[in-house]
């Protein structure tokens, strides 16, 4: 026969499995390269949002991170998926190299046969999962968009191609393993049914036996098929670290950077200040989500400018917090590069950074007397902070190769840097330094901008107050929560881009337990069959393939969400934040992503039963 | 007049493969009664296993009726035919179709569990089948390390679990040699003095001389009946 009509003749006799290997391969294909090329769209949204002014680096970072370990953990399970169902499909042709073998045929031939058969199988499911792939890319970013999105669509190319050669390869690295396994097995070896069963003689030790019949069918089933059951739970595994990073990184991270922003902007503080200043300050924290161009503005204009009476009067207000003055103005700043020990040779020193200038907003503020509770690297600036600064994660990101180990002159002072913070304002150009340092440089005292912390238990009657003492002067006062939830609705709307993508990792894995558990009761139809034959009714054998698909779920899911958890805390969000509520949402939506795995055993399970005794008995 | 166990009237199944439909049983009719040892023999593709497959509720007919212990069969669905095998029926199978993950005791013991029996006396039960078959030393081997012939005993005491008032054996010696097969014979013959009714389908000339009546099938009829 020859190298490719036998391959065609064995996949056209094996209809179901072929078709079962060629579909779940096709599925993993077409979500891999789905995800892939959606999640790097994302990313690009993302990032044009940076490039675009909008966001700050600080926060792109988070997002782009999130993004990457997303699309690196999906192409991992697209290949482990891939390896699995290509194994299995090869596990089952072992009995058949027995029989070849036995009748003489060499085992050159034998790999020839099978490898080409994988080679079709291979080819045909990257295809179509290619194709799909790039079909439900379309209608998900045309879906999206037609909710109120706007996504542009940029197919990735490189991605596309990268991620088919890596599941081809993939796939005949696995596929080919069995087969080589299976052509070095001894003719009689290769028939025993203790291989292709897989050895019992221990199995009744591992199982206590006061254990239901349910269980101890379902528990020995699954060691039976030890390699496969193995290679399902590791295939199972990295896709639930991939489900649990999404879900639960993708909603720790929602509420962490939300929780950030909440924190750099302050809750429940209100902007005393000239309605040019006031104005300007709120188009700089729109920056965030909104990118306007500003036209120039004189900062110190003597009009812009706030009495210290007026100061001390709304301080003493019942139901404000505290005050915070500021004298803000924006400036050419310049980096000074510093000097760190050679990571190489700790005796000798090497200089970071370079001289690069950037335009930036400069604020002068009582260290003290601060609204702001920014994420932040380094330190806050103290009282007794002289020359030092803390700036923003654009500016030392783009600025800076090192910050903390570099000085920024502002005003032909250098400053060290002692702190970077995430701050949606000027997106993260800012620069704080104490007040009094800044008075002095600019010989321009006073504040032109107050920000006070009220209760919000009082705030309308605070409000009227602050009004009332802002009478006959050309200042007003802002509420700083209205943009504040402009800013959360912002990282919400990015979020929710996001959030899309555990969908489909979840609807993966769900494909990975189906191809895994129909695989496993097409080797066990005759058994099923025998067991209703004695008496047991369809609900006893449904229990037992139910009992299986928890098994696996439940030991791979323990590996998976604790790696995921761990890749989420270790490498994604920096310093989580996580309420009750998200607390119990994760654990629901992991619960939830659980449970329907397991459910979906019961389709198998339904069909399994759905064949009649006999045709289980004898046609399997 | 003796209790009729078994009655089919006008019996019919049909199989279709592809375009092509193969008449397994064609309008058969036949009567068991209560406590005969029946031998059905026939060349292959006769219908011997599709009968044995009807009369144990494991398979409907196309047409006819089937009324096994006052039931018919092919008006039930499969939650009450299971019920219906665990109450009346023990099957044994030619290529003896043990439970692979289940070693030789449990394999009895899922049978008499099924069979309802209290948690308590599972043990002991499938202990004494075990015993029955004399296979108590290799209790706690799996099918595959087990003989074919030890295998069918098993598959006889399995049968035997829940004590049926019917038991069908289709080709029980045909996997066998001579020696093993003796055994399973012994074992049949026991059956049959118990009073239980046998319906077994076989070329063995040891099981045939057991038989009160043997049907011929042939082409899906009954062609000829000896007494």
């Amino acid at each position: 026969m020859s190298e490719i009509s036998f391959p065609i003749k064995d996949l056209t006799r094996r209809k179901f499995q072929t078709g079962l290997t060629i579909l779940g391969l096709t599925i993993c294909a077409s979500a891999t390269i789905f995800i892939v090329i959606f999640g790097s769209n994302i990313g690009f949204e993302v990032a044009f949002l940076t490039v675009g002014g909008r966001l700050t680096t600080g926060f792109f970072n988070i997002f782009s991170r999130f993004i990457l370990v997303v699309g690196l953990l999906n192409i991992i399970a697209g290949a482990f998926i891939t390896s699995f169902l290509v194994y299995m499909a090869m596990s089952e042709r072992v009995r058949d190299i027995g029989v070849m073998k036995s009748a003489g045929c060499l085992s050159g031939s034998i790999l020839g046969y099978f490898i080409t058969e994988l080679s079709i199988l291979v080819f045909l499911s990257c295809i179509a999962g290619t194709i799909f792939g790039i079909g439900a890319y379309y209608i998900s970013i045309n879906s999206l968009n037609a909710l109120g999105f706007s996504i542009s669509q940029v197919l990735s190319l490189w991605a596309i191609i990268l991620i088919f050669l890596i599941l081809i390869f993939v796939s005949h690295i696995f596929g080919a393993l069995p087969i080589i396994k299976a052509a070095e097995v001894k003719p009689a070896q290769a028939l025993s049914p203790l291989y292709s069963l897989g050895t019992t003689f221990e199995l009744g030790r591992t199982v206590p036996s006061k254990l239901g019949f349910t269980f101890k069918v379902a528990y020995r089933n699954l060691v039976r098929r030890k390699s496969a059951t193995r290679q399902a739970i590791i295939c199972l595994a990295v896709v639930l670290t991939l489900t649990t990073v999404t879900i639960a990184g993708g909603m720790i991270a929602r509420q962490t950077t939300t929780n950030y922003v909440e924190r750099a902007i302050g809750r429940d503080v209100v902007l005393v200040g000239h309605p040019t200043l006031t104005g300007r300050y709120v188009n700089l924290l729109s920056q965030f989500f909104e990118a306007k161009e500003m036209g120039p503005i004189n900062y110190l204009n003597s009009d812009f400018f706030i009495s210290e009476s007026l100061v001390l009067k709304l301080g003493n207000i019942s139901g404000v917090h505290k005050v915070d003055p500021r004298l803000v103005l924006g400036a050419s700043v310049l980096e000074i590069p510093g000097i760190i020990p050679d990571p190489h040779d700790p005796k000798q020193a090497i200089i970071i950074g370079d001289s690069r200038r950037d335009e930036a907003l400069i604020l002068g503020v009582k260290p003290e007397e601060v609204v702001n509770e920014w994420l932040i690297m380094g330190r806050v600036l103290s009282k007794a902070d002289q020359k030092s600064t803390i700036i923003g994660d654009s500016l030392a990101l783009e600025m800076f190769d090192n910050p903390q180990n570099q000085s920024i002159k502002v005003f032909e002072e250098i400053f060290d840097i002692v702190g970077v913070c995430l701050d949606p304002l000027n997106n993260g150009k800012v620069v704080y330094m104490p007040l009094n340092i800044l008075s002095t440089a600019l010989g321009q005292t006073g504040y032109n901008l107050l920000f006070l912390k009220i209760d919000p238990s009082q705030r309308s009657q605070v409000l009227a107050e602050i009004e009332n003492e802002l009478v006959g002067k050309d200042l007003e006062v802002v509420e700083l929560n209205e943009i504040l939830g402009k800013h959360v609705n912002f990282l919400d709307h990015i979020w929710s881009f996001v959030m899309f993508l555990p969908l489909f990792s979840l609807v993966t894995a769900t494909l990975c337990l189906l191809s895994y558990l129909m695989l496993s009761i097409a080797g066990q139809q005759r058994e099923f069959g025998i067991m209703r034959a004695l008496g047991a009714k369809p609900r006893r054998v449904i229990k037992i393939i139910f009992m299986q698909a928890l098994l696996i779920t439940l030991i791979s899911g323990a590996i998976g969400i604790s790696v995921g958890l761990f890749v989420t805390f270790a490498f994604l969000i920096p310093e989580p934040v996580i309420s009750h509520y998200t607390l119990v949402s994760v654990t629901g939506w992991l619960l939830l992503a659980l449970s329907l795995l397991c459910l979906s055993s019961l389709y198998p399970a339904m069909k399994a039963v759905k064949k009649s005794v006999v045709s289980a008995i004898y046609s399997a | 007049m003796k209790e009729k166990v078994v009655l089919a009237s006008s019996l019919c199944k049909q199989y279709q493969i592809s375009n092509l439909t193969i008449e397994a049983l064609k309008n058969l009719d036949m009567e068991v009664e209560k406590g005969e040892f029946i031998s059905i023999h026939g060349p292959s593709g006769a219908g011997k296993t599709t009968l044995l497959n009807i009369i144990g509720g494991l398979d409907k007919p196309t047409s006819g009726k089937i009324v096994v212990f006052g039931h018919d069969l092919g008006t039930y669905d499969e939650n009450f035919l299971a019920t219906f095998r665990c109450a009346y029926v023990g099957f044994v199978f030619q290529s003896y179709n043990l439970i692979s993950t289940l070693t030789a005791i449990e394999n009895i013991a899922f049978a008499v569990e099924l069979a309802g029996w209290p948690g308590d006396r599972i043990g002991k039960r499938s202990e004494n089948l075990l015993k029955l078959v004399g296979l108590e030393h290799r209790a706690n081997h799996f099918p595959a390390q087990l003989s074919g012939g030890e295998q069918q005993r098993v598959a006889f005491a399995r049968a035997l679990a829940n004590d049926p008032p019917l038991l069908l054996a289709d080709e029980p010696t045909g996997n066998l040699d001579v020696e093993t097969g003796l055994e399973i014979v012994r074992i049949l013959e026991k059956t049959k003095s118990e009073g239980k009714t046998v319906i077994v389908a076989t070329h063995d000339e040891r099981i045939l001389k057991l038989a009160n009546r043997t049907l011929r099938l042939h082409d899906g009829r009954i062609i000829d009946t000896n007494e």
